[in-house]
């Protein structure tokens, strides 16, 4: 197997784990309440290691991304509920990823915000015009590798690594007030949400088939599900750590994404500034890439458009549109200047209420052996698929709740 | 449109504590952290571990976000408003221990209302 092969899932778990909702998140969850909050990651990990891998065999076995299925699976009422949902959870999403690149571009430049996010909307476009898809993967998964300086941080800065081994063991933290145990709940779901990212199966899926996976890519299918978000779960929780090793004693509660870059400041100066910058901008711009084109796979496999990256753009005129309108429409609301932290709690709230929905079409098809014949889910698969189906469904119900209860995590 | 319609929805769950110290509560942990954020920027800076348009651009957007925190404060001529304004007062390469003397007096509050 080439490695490069592995770019796919480099890129959807680069993009989607270390996004701008997680480096604020991880951040924030670190400096509150410690190493407390790992095994929420490595919980999350796993559900979404299983789901992006059953997308991935249902797009090579029954040839068909998630959106299809939808559509199929829920019926045309229901299933525009869902697409209508995901639309607003995506373009918020993508809204605030592109938010956020024109601030790390402003920490790097010092160029005015708004015309950064201009720019990068312009850049972003042309970047998936021009580029196969393969290389718009390798561009934005492999260069978003630079944030590996903040596992490398996390060595340098000597943690007490006991402690973060005592926080992949699923715990409370004892002596909580019923005002922080609600702050916990909410970051327990909150993390759940931004980890199982419904855009990063869609982006999953419809990459498999933009790839021509065949039934011999089934281990690729496998090994890079595991792999790729194995290594953006790996960032998520360095991450955290290092904010726990040096926030948390300073009372720092990162409130803006540049916070997280000083974590590689502090061991190795302006270069580990910059390098973390230059990962945090990659990783950032290719999940602005990844929600994006996932909201115009949706669009566009729901009605039966002709769709995807594989052909030239004037070969799926609609679908080209649909994802240019998308930029446009995300960088409108950078535009009206609505406060990129902002966008990323409601991004995270809109998504984990829409979760359930992505994920049972996608269980029900994976495990139904009329369709996968050979490839269905087995006895594994389908206790995970079940187990982690029945988890965000908690968490979509407790979301509301606890946002509303804890001001959206502030206490 | 966006711009108003959103903060008012994300003032949806605040507003259910009305006004007072209560309700102000979550703009003092937000001003208190910004507050710490800034002395630590400083602190890395003097140390000369980090780019001077780094520095700029966090102390705009910090002094920004304190900004908010003290516009969303329902008693702002209270204890923790004149901390907040006096964050605020300060110059953007602040001593961190003059910036750490108001956060420190912040989190007196903050302790002090969560406890209540």
């Amino acid at each position: 197997m080439n490695p490069l092969e592995l770019t796919l899932g480099i890129m959807t778990a680069v993009g989607g784990f270390v996004d701008i909702s997680e480096l604020v998140f991880a951040a924030k969850a670190g400096s509150q309440f410690g190493y407390a909050l790992i095994w929420v990651f490595v919980l999350s990990t796993v559900g979404i290691v299983v789901f992006s891998e059953m997308s991935g065999r249902v797009a090579i076995a029954a040839r068909q991304p998630v959106f299809n299925l939808m559509r199929h699976r829920l019926g045309l009422k229901l299933g525009l509920v869902v697409l209508a949902a995901s639309i607003v959870s995506n373009l918020i999403t993508c809204a605030a990823e592109l938010g956020g690149v024109a601030l790390i571009l402003n920490y790097l430049t010092g160029a005015p915000y708004a015309l950064m996010a201009i720019l990068m909307t312009v850049v972003l476009i042309v970047s998936i015009w021009v580029l196969p898809f393969e290389w718009i993967e390798r561009v934005y998964g492999l260069l978003g590798l630079f944030m590996i300086v903040f596992a490398v941080a996390l060595v340098a800065i000597h943690p007490p690594w006991d402690k973060i081994a005592g926080g992949f063991v699923p715990h409370v933290p004892h002596g909580l007030s019923s005002k922080e145990l609600l702050t916990f709940g909410y970051f327990v779901v909150a993390i759940v949400s931004a980890v199982m990212f419904p855009y990063e199966v869609y982006f999953y899926s419809s990459g498999g088939i933009e790839e021509g996976w065949k039934p011999k890519d089934m281990l690729t299918n496998r090994i890079t599900a595991i792999l790729g978000m194995g290594l953006g779960s790996l960032l998520a929780i360095a991450i955290l750590s290092n904010s726990a090793q040096l926030f948390g004693p300073a009372n720092v509660d990162p409130e803006i994404p540049g916070s997280a870059a000083l974590q590689a400041a502090i061991p190795f100066g302006k270069w580990g500034l910059i390098i973390a910058l230059l990962g945090m901008f990659f990783a950032v711009a290719g999940a602005a890439v990844e929600t994006c084109l996932a909201n115009a796979y949706s669009i566009a496999q729901f009605f039966g458009w002709s769709w995807g990256r594989h052909k030239q753009p004037w070969e799926a005129p609609r679908f080209t549109l649909t994802w240019i309108a998308l930029f446009a429409a995300a960088l409108a609301i950078v535009l009206t200047g609505v406060d990129v932290m902002m966008l990323v709690e409601f991004a995270i709230l809109f998504s984990i209420l829409v979760l359930p929905f992505t994920y049972l079409p996608l269980l029900l098809l994976a495990g139904d052996k009329q369709y996968m014949g050979q490839y269905a889910n087995g006895r594994l698969a389908k206790g995970l698929g079940w187990f982690y189906f029945a988890l965000i469904t908690l968490a979509a119900v407790a979301a509301l709740p606890l946002f509303i209860m804890t001001s959206g995590g502030n206490g | 449109m966006l711009r108003k319609v959103l903060p008012f929805l994300l003032l949806v769950p605040g507003s259910c504590s009305s006004s007072g110290p209560e309700a102000d509560l979550q703009y003092i942990k937000q001003a208190r952290s910004l507050g710490a954020e800034w002395a630590l920027v400083n602190e890395q800076a003097a140390q000369g571990r980090l780019t001077q348009t780094y520095v700029d651009s966090m102390h705009e957007w910090l002094r920004d976000q304190l900004q908010t925190s003290a516009q969303s404060l329902t008693q702002p001529n209270s204890p923790y408003g004149a901390e907040i304004r006096a964050l605020l007062a300060g110059a953007d390469n602040a001593d961190p221990a003059e910036l750490r003397s108001h956060t420190d007096k912040l989190k007196q509050i903050e302790d002090h209302l969560e406890s209540a």
